[in-house]
């Protein structure tokens, strides 16, 4: 009786609010009734929305019950939490004490469970608390893509998932840019962890959930509860610790953590964005410890590899990538994993729209405004600034016609880049760098080819500076 | 002669998919169902302001209401004076979308509950809507981690409506209001206003308006009058 006031009541209300302000405020609102119908709830997801909803609609709300219905009405309350709070908590975190405000209304209904999330690995954690793993099944070593970016990491993940918590393998650190299969392999030793001991208890949380696990422990006082599930895992994978920079508190709470797990011989995976040393804001002890056992540093993909993952993305999504095709999108989408596959989804929502088979001219069609605006972002005075800037010289440098090594050789690297970056001509190319001749570029781009393959650190140089000029 | 004034009240049309004019924006108009459907897990969608992108997401939240999904439009600008924390559960929504993102670009503390937000929606298998005024990467986003995130599935640009499409637009607006408006007439509007949809409709409201206050049916040398064209 009182849901169905609350519909007509939201009826009302889509016609008399901005519809933008209804489908923030409003229409999201939950609603529960008790048995007698005396009682209504509506539960917003946090008192942020609660206080909004109290303070702009409230009034208005409670009027307009009052003129659907004659006679008593019901008492409307308004809380943080949802009609599904009860089986909430289960679904979506892996900790014991994240439980946002209960719901007293119980549950209308239950929430179904993310597909992907491992279902299997419960455990009665410091009492009756239980707590999931929270891995991703989809990422496995056997969907991993290898190659030469990643095999050092893959192997050293791989480890840990055999031998887990052995010396000079704990902590395990993977960092790297964005979109690189760090949080991939992660699970993958998650996964694999499971898959050899069924009750290894092994949780996977991010970096921000520790943190809002701990204040809202603190908030409770069940910190000591919250202190003895985080140690008593047996594989804690805490992703992006670089968004511990700067929360003390959580910091020092983290550190203890780390000990005692490291003391009881249990294994620690860990993420970041960059080598933990360069991180501002994290405690000096902590990026000590981080690197007690053993680094492990994520490049971005090389053209081969991006080929290999799209191929295997497409196979997982049943669309027939021919190699071409597959080359194209991948000499284009270098920088990272995750625009890769956004690339080839976009693909594939335009032949679902089409029903065409996958070709260049397709592809082209479907990515037109990603490649244009990558041509937009990358332009030779763009390149000589980035260049400029990596090797801490002026761009005057790269145009005048000084030839020492300190300037030349980054005038050949940002000639090689405008090779490959742009579709200008080598005439063109040599005119933008001081008036120089095409031949001159010509030998610049071999060059660069040629030092790239036998000195690592110029590799490593120009694969720095692709990544910056195209991400 | 003090001219009629029309009551202030009026059938509100609400922003649905059914009215959307797709125009060349097929593939982009059935990604974004097919991620209220669950076919695609997210999809970001951007373009110049006018278009109709807030038609596309509201529509989008009615639709996932319309499938029994719990549902949310989370409107950047007016988010915006608030705190960030107004973003924490919003995962127990099945559809968030994320209206005028570029409102959010530059600002740490909304990028982040962002990137925490989509994190956990997610890992909850919750499907994700965004809509701004550029593509990812040329949104000026500080977190680089959020941009990668974003793009993370389809990308699609909204194209603006060609003359017809958006004849077809003020045609079938004009009928859900009552009015009948002639082929010749929306022709003659389109080709002397701001062509957007946005810009057509809030026309086509003033022209309603001016029609029932004037008694007078919608033709050419009534819009020339009305309009001062």
């Amino acid at each position: 009786m009182s849901e169905e006031l609350w519909q007509r009541c939201l009826t009302r209300l889509e016609d008399e609010l901005p519809s933008q302000q209804y489908n923030m405020w409003i229409r999201p609102l939950q609603v529960a009734a008790s048995a007698d119908g005396a009682e209504l709830t509506l539960f917003a997801p946090n008192r942020f929305v609660v206080d909004w909803v109290r303070d702009k609609y409230l009034e208005r709300i409670g009027e307009v019950l009052g003129e659907m219905q004659a006679g008593s009405l019901p008492h409307l309350r308004l809380e943080v939490g949802s009609s599904r709070a009860a089986a909430v908590p289960a679904a979506s975190a892996p900790q014991p004490v994240s439980t946002p405000a209960a719901s007293p209304a119980g549950p209308i209904r239950t929430p179904e469970p993310a597909e992907v999330r491992s279902a299997a690995p419960q455990a009665e954690v410091g009492g009756a608390r239980k707590h999931r793993s929270n891995l991703n099944t989809g990422f496995t070593f056997a969907t991993f893509v290898e190659g030469k970016s990643n095999r050092m990491a893959a192997a050293a993940a791989q480890q840990v998932a055999e031998n887990p918590a052995s010396h000079g393998y704990n902590p395990l650190l993977l960092y790297g840019g964005v979109g690189l299969g760090k949080t991939h392999l992660m699970h993958a030793v998650g996964n694999e962890l499971i898959r050899r001991n069924p009750n290894a208890k092994v949780v996977y949380l991010h970096s921000e959930r520790f943190v809002a696990d701990m204040i809202s422990a603190l908030r409770n006082k069940t910190i000591n509860e919250f202190k003895r599930f985080y140690r008593s895992v047996d594989a804690l994978l805490i992703d992006d610790i670089q968004f511990f920079a700067g929360k003390e508190q959580s910091q020092e709470e983290f550190f203890h953590t780390f000990n005692a797990l490291l003391e009881n011989g249990q294994q620690i995976i860990l993420t970041c964005d960059k080598f933990p040393k360069e991180v501002d804001g994290l405690e000096e002890r902590l990026k000590s410890r981080f690197g007690w056992g053993l680094s492990q540093p994520m490049e971005p993909p090389e053209l081969e590899t991006r080929v290999a993952i799209l191929k295997k993305k497409a196979e997982e999504a049943k669309v027939d990538l021919p190699n071409d095709a597959a080359f194209f999108i991948a000499q284009r989408i270098r920088s990272n994993v995750r625009e890769l596959e956004g690339a080839l989804r976009r693909v594939i929502a335009h032949v679902r729209f089409t029903g065409a088979q996958i070709d260049i001219g397709l592809i082209k069609e479907a990515l037109k405004d990603l490649i244009a605006l990558q041509a937009r972002q990358i332009s030779i005075d763009n390149i000589q600034r980035v260049v400029a800037e990596y090797y801490k010289i002026k761009i005057n440098d790269l145009l005048s016609p000084r030839r020492t090594r300190s300037v030349a050789r980054p005038r050949q690297v940002a000639m090689a880049l405008s090779k490959e970056l742009t579709s200008h001509s080598l005439p063109e190319i040599g005119e933008n760098f001081g008036g120089r001749d095409h031949t001159t570029v010509l030998h610049a781009c071999r060059k660069v080819l040629e030092l790239r393959e036998s000195n690592p650190e110029i590799e490593e140089d120009y694969q720095n500076l692709l990544r910056t000029l195209t991400s | 002669m003090v001219a009629q004034l029309p009551l202030a009240l009026q059938l509100r049309e609400g922003n649905d998919l059914s009215n959307f004019v797709a125009g060349d924006n097929g593939a982009l108009f059935q990604g974004v169902r097919e991620t209220v459907m669950g076919a695609d897990r997210q999809a970001f969608i951007w373009g110049a302001e006018g278009l109709g992108k807030s038609h596309l997401l509201e529509g989008a939240v009615r639709l996932a209401q319309q499938e029994g999904l719990e549902a949310c439009l989370l409107p950047a600008e007016e988010l915006l004076p608030l705190s960030p924390g107004v973003l924490e559960s919003m995962e127990q929504f099945d559809l968030l979308a994320v209206d005028d993102c570029q409102h959010f670009a530059g600002d740490r503390h909304w990028e982040e509950a962002l990137f925490h937000l989509y994190n956990r929606l997610m890992a909850r298998g919750g499907r994700l809507l965004v809509s701004a005024s550029a593509a990812p990467a040329a949104l000026g986003l500080m977190l680089p981690d959020l941009a990668t995130r974003l793009a993370a599935g389809p990308v699609y640009r909204l194209q603006p409506l060609g003359e017809e499409d958006l004849e077809a637009l003020l045609i079938a607006r004009a009928r859900t209001r009552g009015l009948r408006l002639e082929p010749e007439v929306a022709h003659f509007i389109v080709l002397r206003s701001e062509r957007s949809p946005a810009g057509l409709v809030a026309l086509l409201n003033r022209l309603d308006r001016l029609a029932l206050a004037q008694q007078r049916s919608v033709t050419i040398p009534f819009v020339k009058d009305a309009l001062g064209w």
